[in-house]
């Protein structure tokens, strides 16, 4: 209601003009000395909405106070999205607050449609994280049709614009869910009695396992849900290992009814290789001459002794340098040979680092070029065509293209 | 819900995870949900010196910085490329006197560099790695100051192949230096392929010229590095998952994703690739200096991490 930008009273000069009403005609009225200054007034835009006249929408500021078609429809897919993974009603808001403000921001203002669609499934996927939710990016991938790649270059995008907090995916929450997407836990026509399980023992089962998986390198920089695959059919198959030694892991999949990753076949092997080893420190399961198959009977108690058997099993890398460094006297582990033949155990690596590589790496040439070099003109010519050689191109170039020409036999 | 059936791969279960909201015991460490609070910011790690020591250092520096500035102009070139490691405290420390005169680059390494009487610190994070990144790749650009046909180039030149359909540009490879340059129609050309700056001049200055014999007036106008990277081995296994803790704001860590964890390091402006492996990758730079900074200030935050428990 300030005058402030109308001018000044003719009268006595003061700048408090207040807009007034007088029987619906609207007057500037000095807040000072009463003096009416003007009614019915000059067209301006402020003037205009100021006496509730119309104003083109183009010179407006209305764009920014509706909302856009293609933002209702995304926010609605927002709240549908949140509706058919079940989540609890605060994250549709925060996901809608997100999906509100990304589309704001200029870089993603005039994104396509294919990536605003994406962005529906990364605003979900941010507010899910920040509730320790554990909704996986392939679950929102699927459910939206969307190119992972595409998808992965916004949520990217969108962090960093943002400048939102994420915290990493919660393992322990995630094999959990997963773990109770199985249909392991009662009898059916194709799940038979031997191979139904009891949910709590195989979740908790598979938790140890994942977690042993992680203290062993095998979990960082891989994708998580391989890994818990791989942990969920050891710990099913050691639970009862009589009648299911025989199932492999296909079969596993196929009756738990979850699709089965390429890369849970490695896992498997990564954890069967080092359950093995810490087989091998316990003095009763030494004799037995385990191997990848009976090593399962076994894995119950593996996990119970695992810390121990972990520590045995493989040297700390770090931990010996110190004892290196330090005086020369015996060790400080007493259980561990430091000594450097074949009997001393192997360092607890990731797996890319035990594995030879693949070609050697070539060792940069002690070059001492200066940049400034003369440029002979023999080694240049080697990148020119002789005439020669361009007529033949020409030639062939123009043979070639004559040959589409020549119209289709009918 | 019928929906859990067909969805493939890498999706688990839709249903509401009651147990999820309430974990319980938590068997990992719990992952903080809005990260943890502030850290220093890396270049802070390295100056964790007490001022005593800086002082000393500094004396001892001054000392060997008289004695090494002779040695270092007479090898200026040398010094310039890698070295082999069992040398690299010295290059390291011989590569800023070269470039410490170019424009730019304010006073680097405030932080300690290795002393030539090696005395034991106090606190082991001070010393210098010891390790070189090695440069791998450099893209640069260059104004060749003419306007150029794209089709004669084509044409004349054995080393090129141009097709207007895909890119508007051609793309021309000479073999020493082994590069590739992609040279527009504007007189803008790109070079990368280059493993050194030297290097790097050399094979624009080559693409300049078979420009020049195939008939255009080319100059060689605004010759600029626009990014360099470069990598190295730490040796040693990196926990990850720890590091995007600690460092959740200069830290981006998907597996879902990427394998490796994306370090936007603010001091300088470099981006790094650190994989669990100890490999890592740096990135954006447009000086040389700028990536072994990036090193000397990741390489203690590393070691950090190196331990599994």
């Amino acid at each position: 209601m300030s005058g402030g930008g109308r001018g000044r009273c003719p009268d006595c000069g003061c700048a408090e003009l207040v807009e007034d009403s007088h029987y619906a005609q609207s007057q500037l009225v000095c807040a000072e000395c009463g003096c009416v200054v003007s009614e019915g007034l000059l067209t301006t835009t402020f003037a205009d909405e100021g006496n509730l006249r119309e104003v083109t929408y183009s010179r407006s500021t209305g764009e920014n106070e509706r909302v856009s078609h293609s933002q209702q429809r995304g926010l609605r897919r927002v709240r549908d999205l949140c509706r058919v993974l079940q989540l609890p009603s605060t994250f549709e808001d925060t996901a809608v607050s997100y999906y509100q403000r990304a589309f704001q921001h200029p870089s993603l203002h005039a994104a396509r449609l294919q990536k605003k669609e994406v962005l529906v499934g990364c605003c979900v996927l941010v507010t899910c994280r920040q509730h320790n939710w554990p909704l996986t990016m392939g679950t929102i991938c699927t459910l939206l049709y969307a190119n992972l790649e595409l998808f992965s270059g916004t949520y990217l995008q969108i962090v960093k614009v943002l400048g939102l907090d994420v915290p990493a995916l919660s393992l322990a929450d995630l094999v959990k869910t997963y773990c109770s997407s199985f249909k392991l836990f009662q009898v059916s026509p194709s799940v038979s009695v031997k191979f139904v399980e009891d949910k709590e023992k195989m979740v908790s089962r598979t938790l140890q396992l994942v977690e042993l998986a992680s203290e062993t390198w095998l979990v960082t920089g891989r994708h998580p849900v391989p890994v818990i695959t791989a942990a969920a059919y050891l710990a099913w198959r050691s639970l009862q290992p009589g009648g299911r030694l025989t199932c492999s892991l296909s079969r596993f999949c196929k009756l738990a009814g979850v699709d089965l990753p390429h890369p849970a076949h490695l896992r498997v092997q990564e954890l069967l290789a080092i359950l093995l080893r810490m087989a091998g420190q316990l003095a009763w399961l030494r004799i037995l001459n385990l191997d990848k198959q009976t090593v399962v009977k076994h894995i119950g108690d593996l996990l119970q002794h695992r810390c121990i058997l972990l520590r045995q099993a493989f040297r700390d890398e770090a931990e010996e340098e110190e004892g290196d460094g330090e005086e020369a006297g015996s060790s400080t582990l007493g259980t561990l040979e430091k000594k450097r033949p074949a009997s001393s155990p192997p360092p607890l690596l990731p797996p890319c680092m035990l594995r030879p590589p693949k070609r050697p790496c070539p060792t940069p040439a002690d070059s001492s070029i200066t940049g400034d070099e003369d440029i002979s003109d023999s080694e240049i010519e080697q990148y020119l065509r002789t005439p020669r050689e361009i007529r033949d191109f020409q030639r062939a170039q123009a043979s070639s293209q004559a040959v589409p020409c020549h119209p289709a036999p009918s | 819900m019928d929906q859990n059936n067909s969805l493939p791969p890498y999706a688990q279960g839709l249903a509401s995870p009651q147990g999820a909201m309430t974990p319980g015991i938590p068997i990992f460490s719990p992952m903080m949900p809005y990260g943890t609070g502030l850290t220093p910011q890396p270049v802070q790690s390295t100056s964790s010196l007490s001022i005593l020591e800086e002082q000393q250092r500094q004396q001892q520096q001054q000392q060997q910085q008289q004695q090494q500035q002779q040695a270092a102009q007479q090898s200026t070139s040398q010094q310039a490329t890698q070295g082999t490691s069992g040398q690299t405290p010295q290059l390291f420390h011989s590569q800023t006197l070269t470039t410490a005169p170019l424009p730019g680059t304010t006073p680097l390494y405030p932080s300690p560099m290795t002393p030539m009487t090696p005395i034991t610190p106090a606190t082991p994070a001070s010393e210098s790695s010891g390790i070189v990144p090695q440069l791998q790749n450099i893209v640069s650009t260059v104004n060749l100051g003419c306007k150029l046909d794209l089709k004669t180039i084509a044409l004349r030149a054995r080393n090129a192949e141009y097709n207007p359909k895909r890119f508007a540009a051609v793309i021309m490879r000479i073999r020493e230096p082994r590069t590739t340059a992609l040279i527009f129609s504007s007189g803008k050309m790109v070079c990368t392929g280059a493993k050194s700056e030297e290097q790097s001049r050399l094979a624009a200055r080559k693409y300049a010229r078979v420009v020049q014999k195939l008939g255009f007036p080319a100059k060689f106008l605004d010759f600029k590095i626009q990014n360099m990277v470069g990598s190295c081995d730490v040796k040693f296994p990196i926990r990850l998952e720890g590091l995007v803790l600690t460092h959740q704001q200069f830290s981006s860590y998907e597996p879902e994703l990427f394998p490796g964890l994306i370090y936007r390091m603010i001091k300088p402006r470099i981006v790094l690739l650190i994989f669990v492996s100890g490999k890592v990758v740096l990135t954006g730079a447009k000086v040389r200096a700028e990536i072994y900074e990036a090193f000397e200030n990741i390489y203690p935050i590393l070691k950090g991490f190196r331990k599994t428990t």
